[in-house]
């Protein structure tokens, strides 16, 4: 069978072959200016971070044989080999890993009514003030970038060591994390409903509350959920700066080398966070799954 | 030559084609036709093998299609060029690289990675090209262009796989009357140009009467007409799409007739 | 209005029973929920200790201490300097974390996206490997890393990109599982094998998504990056926690200062690319 294509003289081809060649030559142009910039930050970022590759190559098997050692007990045997020795001190480690779990679900629920309470006053379509709105708004941007440890620490400070600090601190980050995000859920309602209520002469609260508040509530809990599962990990490692929970016991572990007591103590995080992750996530298919049902 | 014998696809329980036995010579045209669901992308997938039979054979000359695994599979794949209603071009690559997916099978995986095609294929995709009128398009990105220009695209495509058949799922379902005919135009011109078997799914039944030697009926995935398409009389074809016994065929267009292949609006678009 | 549109209550409630009564439970559940929740919130705050007096005490001082961080002060220029440093570094550390991610977590995504790989058992695997390494905060990384490598930055790029493969990994392969597979299945009709149509049908398609994801997260990296000091793999987390610690608090509210503007001038410049790279419309998701 002979070829489908007529192959084009060279007369005719070269300047087609040309054209194509000059507009990939200007993409190539484009994009190699592109690699250029990120190839030139990041050599300037590894100067600025001390990174060595000769200090990593001579390092690094030290990272496989570090988890390997995590996994051993004090007599060299793998951990597997006695699980009552590995996991030693469970009991307290559940108590605090419950204490953990207390402080985010408390630190996300303050967290949410403060949210809840903001995001109406930031959104765009319902704010009953423009300078309020805008407040609200840089208060949330600040609560949000400031990360979760600075505030612990300066608790600390005021409240003294323990879980008061941790939950307070988890609570404002909540706080600007969500206020953000229920804000749009606000924005992106129907109005309809809601300005039928303020044209009946209600007052603005309970607008809200009857007009814009149903069609929020859905994602409002998902949201609340998927932060939660965040939460119930950062407040993991609140204890590394003494606001409760089990990062104390995990900080302690790793600077005095108590290398099984580490894996044990992950173990437990990982186990806890992917079952909080699976039952959130669970919860919040269902709710989609509800919302999209009316 | 191209043979199917009773095959069957089910997807669960449902049998989306059933026992379908067809001989397509070689450089036939050939239309199949039937309502929407009646298991027509089904059966041109399975013949390039983008779906597997659950029953049946379908042989190509001697080889049995079914059967083929791996490179084989692939090389069959290259001989059975593919052409589909949504054109199925990489949207952000540019014109040229998307007609050089038609020599995946030929060029070797890592050059073909590189995009490293050599000065023939370029020419070969750029001569492909410009026989449908779209070389000065090589550079720009298939998603800027319109439907029309994508399918040519799709057929250069097609072109320089030097295929021995060619599979057109409604090739014009999306287009204007004005790209219809040109994409028609270059499917006949490639059957009887190059003698190069097409079969090509369509739902315009003028078009189908028009451009095909023969033309298949499908319903509720069996064949129930084979024949030329003189043969489809207005009865036989109000059957096969299961009209009332008053509708005419001409006065449904969404199914039967589009705009573009009414007598007087096939300029319209130009 | 009783009398104006008499209405047969008990008809409609037989007639409309499911109605009625679906409404009510589901109302009783709703309220059921509260309630447990509320309980809950009560007990955990008792027992967290909450109520041991110190919490009022503890506000005055709070209020005490926000006020001396008033106004910000770095003392002298070369605490300036020196703070500025450190602000680069950890900007540098972030910088560096991000991009390795990006590039380790490309192929895992790739085997953990159902459209490309097709063995249950790897995918599954390699899920839960992202899994695991994502429910481990950046901190604790760090603190493994810094065994590993030494006190500094570079412990802190590692822990960077460490924590980011988890995440990378997980939102890549999403997006990848989202993409069209129209163009693969083009690619693969005309005889094309697996790696041609992942390179060409998925990766042109994806990797705009890909770059803002990876653009989103090297501003909230940044955030993290100004803490990891805390745990001394760089950066200039270690200032902000001496300064705490030794209440230094105009001092920490002017580092808190810096973090906010040069987080909210990434915010912006990452913006305005991933704008650049997927359109106005493009969100991260
Ligand atoms: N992947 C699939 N899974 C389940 N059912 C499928 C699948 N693909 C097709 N079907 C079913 O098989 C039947 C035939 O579908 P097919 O797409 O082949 O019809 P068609 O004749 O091409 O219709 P149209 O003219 O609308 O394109 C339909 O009932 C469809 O629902
Ligand atoms: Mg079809």
């Amino acid at each position: 069978m002979s070829s489908p294509i007529a192959l084009l003289p060279d007369a005719q081809l070269r300047p087609l072959l040309d054209a194509y060649e000059a507009s990939v030559r200007s993409r190539r142009w484009h994009t190699l200016l592109i690699l250029a910039c990120v190839a030139v930050a990041m050599v300037l970022s590894s100067i600025s971070a001390e990174v060595s590759i000769p200090k990593l190559l001579d390092n690094i098997h030290r990272f496989p044989s570090y988890i390997i050692r995590l996994f051993q007990l004090e007599n060299g045997r793998p951990v597997w080999t006695d699980v009552a020795e590995w996991f030693w001190g469970l009991p307290r480690w559940l108590r605090l890993l419950g204490e953990t779990l207390l402080m985010a679900y408390v630190g996300t629920v303050l967290g949410v009514i403060g949210a809840f309470v903001l995001s109406f006053l930031a959104a765009a379509n319902v704010a009953p003030s423009r300078w309020l709105r805008w407040t609200v708004r840089r208060f949330c941007e600040i609560c949000r970038t400031v990360p979760e440890l600075v505030f612990a620490l300066v608790f600390v400070i005021a409240f003294g060591l323990g879980p008061v600090a941790g939950v307070l601190a988890v609570a404002i980050h909540t706080v600007g994390a969500l206020g953000k995000l229920f804000a749009e859920v606000v924005e992106n309602i129907d109005m309809k409903p809601v300005e039928g209520i303020i044209a009946g002469g209600s007052s603005w609260p309970v607008a809200m509350r009857f007009g814009a508040l149903p069609q929020t509530m859905s994602n409002f809990v998902s949201y609340a959920l998927l932060r939660f599962e965040i939460n119930v990990r950062s407040t993991a490692v609140m204890g590394f700066v003494g606001a409760g929970g089990i990062g104390q016991d995990l900080i302690e572990a790793i600077r005095k080398f108590y290398y099984s007591d580490v894996s044990a103590i992950l173990v437990l995080i990982i186990i806890t966070v992917s079952v909080i992750d699976t039952l959130t996530s669970h919860v919040r298919h269902r709710l989609i799954g509800l919302q999209e049902k009316h | 030559m191209l043979r199917l014998e009773g095959v069957t696809k089910s997807f669960g329980g449902k049998r989306a084609v059933d026992q379908v036995s067809l001989v397509v010579p070689t450089g036939q045209l050939v239309g199949v036709i039937g309502r929407s669901g009646a298991g027509k992308s089904t059966l041109l997938r399975m013949i390039n093998r983008l779906g597997d039979p659950t029953q049946g054979r379908i042989l190509f000359g001697d080889t049995d299609i079914t059967q083929l695994k791996g490179r084989a599979l692939r090389q069959w794949r290259a001989r059975c060029a593919m052409i589909f209603q949504q054109f199925n071009l990489a949207g952000r690559l540019d014109v040229l690289n998307n007609v050089m997916m038609g020599r995946a099978f030929h060029v070797p995986t890592s050059r073909a990675l590189l995009k490293l095609w050599s000065d023939d294929e370029k020419a070969q995709a750029l001569s492909a090209l410009e026989s449908l009128d779209m070389a000065r398009l090589a550079g720009q990105r298939a998603d800027t262009l319109s439907g029309g220009q994508q399918q040519r695209v799709a057929i250069a495509r097609a072109l320089v796989q030097e295929p021995d058949i060619i599979l057109a799922d409604e090739p014009i379902a999306s287009l204007d009357p004005r790209n219809t005919k040109v994409v028609m135009d270059a499917l006949l011109h490639i059957n009887k140009h190059f003698g190069i078997t097409v079969v090509c799914n369509l739902h315009s039944l003028d078009l189908a009467r028009s451009y095909c030697d023969r033309l298949v009926g499908m319903a509720a995935g069996r064949v129930v007409f084979d024949d030329v398409p003189a043969a489809l009389t207005d009865a036989v074809a109000r059957d096969l799409y299961g009209l009332e016994a008053g509708e005419v065929v001409g006065e449904a267009p969404p199914v039967l007739m589009p705009v573009g292949a009414r007598p007087g609006f096939a300029l319209a678009g130009s | 209005m009783p009398g104006h549109f008499p209405v047969d209550l008990d008809a409609v409630r037989g007639r409309h029973s499911e109605h009625f009564q679906r409404f009510g439970r589901r109302r009783q559940t709703a309220l059921a929920i509260a309630a447990a929740a509320f309980a809950l919130l009560i007990f955990a705050i008792g027992e967290l200790g909450f109520f041991d007096g110190k919490l009022l005490a503890g506000l005055g001082r709070l209020a005490e201490i926000t006020g001396l961080m008033l106004p910000p002060d770095p003392k002298d220029w070369a605490h300036v300097r020196l703070f500025s440093s450190a602000l680069l570094e950890t900007i540098a550390i972030s910088l560096l974390g991000t991009l390795a991610a990006a590039a380790l977590a490309l192929p895992l995504a790739f085997l953990a996206a159902r459209n490309v790989t097709a063995q249950r058992v790897v995918r599954f695997f390699s899920r839960r490997s992202l899994d695991t390494i994502r429910s481990v905060d950046i901190l604790v990384w760090a603190l493994i890393w810094v065994n590993v490598v030494g006190l500094g930055p570079f412990a802190g790029a590692l822990a960077i990109m460490t924590a980011d493969i988890g995440t990378f990994g997980k939102l890549f392969s999403e997006a990848i599982e989202a993409a069209d597979r129209k163009p693969v299945e083009g690619i693969v009709s005309a005889g094309g094998g697996k790696f041609l149509g992942v390179r060409f049908g998925i990766i042109p398609e994806v990797f705009p998504v890909l770059v803002s994801q990876v653009l989103y997260f090297f501003e909230s990296n940044t955030r993290s990056a100004s803490i990891i000091g805390i745990v001394g793999a760089g950066g200039i987390g270690l200032y902000l926690a001496e300064a705490i610690r030794t209440l230094e608090l105009q001092q920490t509210s002017f580092i808190i200062l810096m973090i906010l503007v040069s987080v909210a001038l990434i915010d912006y410049v990452s913006g305005q690319l991933r704008f650049a790279v997927i359109g106005r419309r493009g969100v991260v998701s």
